[in-house]
């Protein structure tokens, strides 16, 4: 099992700064983001730029050059509906540090999300959903099943597809956690990848919870073989565990400074 | 069909540290494969030798070493005489003369003797220290400087010197720095860390990671060696991704095996051929767990173990 890898979260185009600066091409703010989770320990940037129905090419394109540009080819998980902006920002992506990530697909309507990576040789995130909350765990491993088929079919390697058991709302769906701490564990004896937006689980809590949570789960979550996460690298607690985590793991020797790093 | 064996090649490599200038200078470093693993991809660098000689003379030293340096009046003849020696790839002047708890020579005399040397000097110049880490860190600095411009590489900068010789050897004078742990690799990694907080790049580093000879806990010594190959080609971790210099014969010459007259043991021979033979094995072995350089006082152990590199590296009779 290789390092865990963080993908960081915070270039959302529902975050107003975001969003302002992406229609106006201004890569500050953007660049902003970026460094502050690049230097908290994120690997992968995960860019969001919403439906982009409009100009999603042109802004795919920009945000991929600005980013890559600026840090060392930094490699990135594009994130649209948009299956033509994530198109369009592959073919301006460099490859050096990481091949490009799609998120995302499912087992449902956004399955052809699965084709586009194929044809682009591109890691994809895949849900084990098709519509809607899966109810268990039968369930999610049988959409697991199909969208790995229909990978492995269009010539994927499946080290390629990062599975997404969906981090379930604990205020809500309590009693759902441990399914999903089971579907890591299985996804994982399957020799697969896992990933997905952790902080989720959290979801209307109290400001002062959310990270204490979010830290508990991931410890589970990397316990049960999670090998990434879709989070908010500038949550010190969160990195903190991570890191802390994958020095028990054995993926990163321990030294006293390894907090820094 | 042919059996084709498979190559295991990392996607990351050791750093590269080069010591002394112009068409003497000597690369430690480089691979991208296991040590010695020639087979599976270049080498880049094979593993250097470097003899290794002290500021107090040949005083105490057994009597073939004693013959080999015999007809050298002063430190200066006797550094070119070591350099003579073949396979030996850079010269090692350990300051034994400047420990407070023997000579103690200060600094002002310690620098006038490695002035000669250093002029006397046809290869690399390596300088290692005395073992009081205060004193080494005033030696280095004043050394360093002295020294500007010949590429020396400084053994060693441990946890309590580390800031002190980082900032002065490195970042003020240019020169190259080795950071000594005693078989301990998360320390290992912690001082190179430290050194890279400080603003030493890894290409002006290289590691003592310690060492023992065979029988005196030397599996200790091979397992942090294959560790850190391991975490640095296999995890990429960049903060050991440092060439391993290791002075074996500082130790390789002071273990019973190698200090015991022959009149006290008849049965076990020769005392000079023990010594070398402790010296040989304990360099090899350290060669084949990760060590990209080693540093040896008997002339006949030098030649022997470069010998061996070059056979296990460009292969001939």
């Amino acid at each position: 099992m290789g390092k865990f890898i963080v993908i960081g979260e915070r270039i959302h185009f529902i975050s107003p700064v975001i969003r302002e600066a992406m229609l106006a091409r201004d890569p500050g703010p953007v660049l902003q983001r970026a460094r502050e989770q690049l230097a908290a320990g994120a690997t992968y940037l995960d860019v969001n730029i919403g439906p982009a129905e409009r100009d999603g090419e042109d802004l795919m394109k920009w945000a991929v050059q600005v980013l890559q540009d600026e840090f060392d080819n930094v490699p990135l998980c594009l994130d649209t509906v948009n299956q033509k902006a994530i198109e369009a920002g592959i073919s301006v992506y460099n490859r050096a540090k990481g091949k490009p990530i799609i998120n995302s697909a499912d087992a449902g309507e956004r399955i052809s999300n699965v084709d586009l990576a194929a044809a682009n040789d591109a890691i994809v995130i895949a849900l084990c959903s098709k519509a809607g909350v899966p109810v268990d765990n039968d369930e999610r491993m049988t959409y697991c099943q199909e969208l790995l088929e229909h990978g492995m079919e269009l010539g994927m390697e499946p080290e390629d597809m990062w599975f997404d058991p969906l981090f379930l709302v604990i205020k809500g769906m309590q009693e759902k956690l441990p399914d999903v701490l089971e579907a890591i564990r299985m996804l994982t004896d399957m020799g697969l990848n896992t990933t997905g937006g952790l902080s989720n689980i959290s979801n209307g809590m109290p400001p002062h919870i959310r990270p204490i949570m979010d830290a508990s789960m991931v410890a589970m979550a990397m316990q049960s073989g999670l090998s990434s996460v879709i989070i908010n690298p500038c949550d010190q607690r969160m990195m903190e565990t991570v890191k802390s985590c994958d020095v028990i793991r054995g993926n990163i020797l321990y030294a006293d400074s390894y907090l820094e790093i | 069909m042919s059996f084709v064996p498979e190559k295991q090649v990392f996607k990351s490599s050791i750093d590269v540290l080069e010591i002394g200038t112009g068409e003497t200078s000597v690369k430690l470093g480089g691979q991208s494969v296991w040590p010695l693993y020639a087979f599976d991809g270049p080498l880049v660098n094979p593993p250097r030798v470097g003899i290794q000689i002290s500021d107090l003379g040949c005083a105490g030293a057994i009597a073939g070493i004693q013959d080999y340096y015999a007809d050298c009046a002063d430190i200066a003849a006797q550094t070119i005489r070591a350099a003579e020696v073949p396979g030996a790839e850079f010269v090692c002047l350990i300051l034994e003369g400047a420990d407070p708890n023997g000579a103690d020579r200060s600094v002002a005399e310690t620098v006038e003797l490695v002035k000669t040397v250093a002029a006397a000097c046809p290869l690399p110049l390596t300088i290692a220290g005395c073992g009081s880490a205060e004193k080494d860190a005033e030696l280095f600095e004043a050394l360093a400087e002295e020294l500007e411009g010949r590429n020396v590489l400084f053994l060693s900068a441990t946890e309590d010197n580390y800031k002190a010789l980082g900032a002065a050897v490195v970042l003020a004078w240019g020169q190259k720095l080795a950071a000594e742990s005693a078989v301990d690799i998360n320390l290992a990694k912690q001082l190179n860390l430290l050194l890279g907080q400080i603003g030493v790049p890894n290409s002006a580093l290289a590691m003592n990671v310690g060492c023992a000879v065979a029988g005196y806990g030397f599996e200790y010594v091979a397992s942090t060696m294959e560790r850190v190959k391991i975490t640095a080609l296999g995890q990429n971790d960049a903060a050991l991704q440092i060439p391993i210099i290791t002075p074996v014969g500082t130790d390789a010459w002071t273990v019973k095996e190698s200090m015991a007259e022959e009149a006290d043991f008849p049965e076990w021979g020769s005392r000079e051929e023990r010594g070398i033979s402790f010296e040989v094995a304990t360099a090899a072995a350290c060669l084949a767990a990760g060590a990209d350089a080693v540093l040896l006082r008997h002339p006949e152990s030098v030649s022997t173990i470069a010998t061996l590199i070059g056979l296990l590296t460009e292969g001939g009779e």
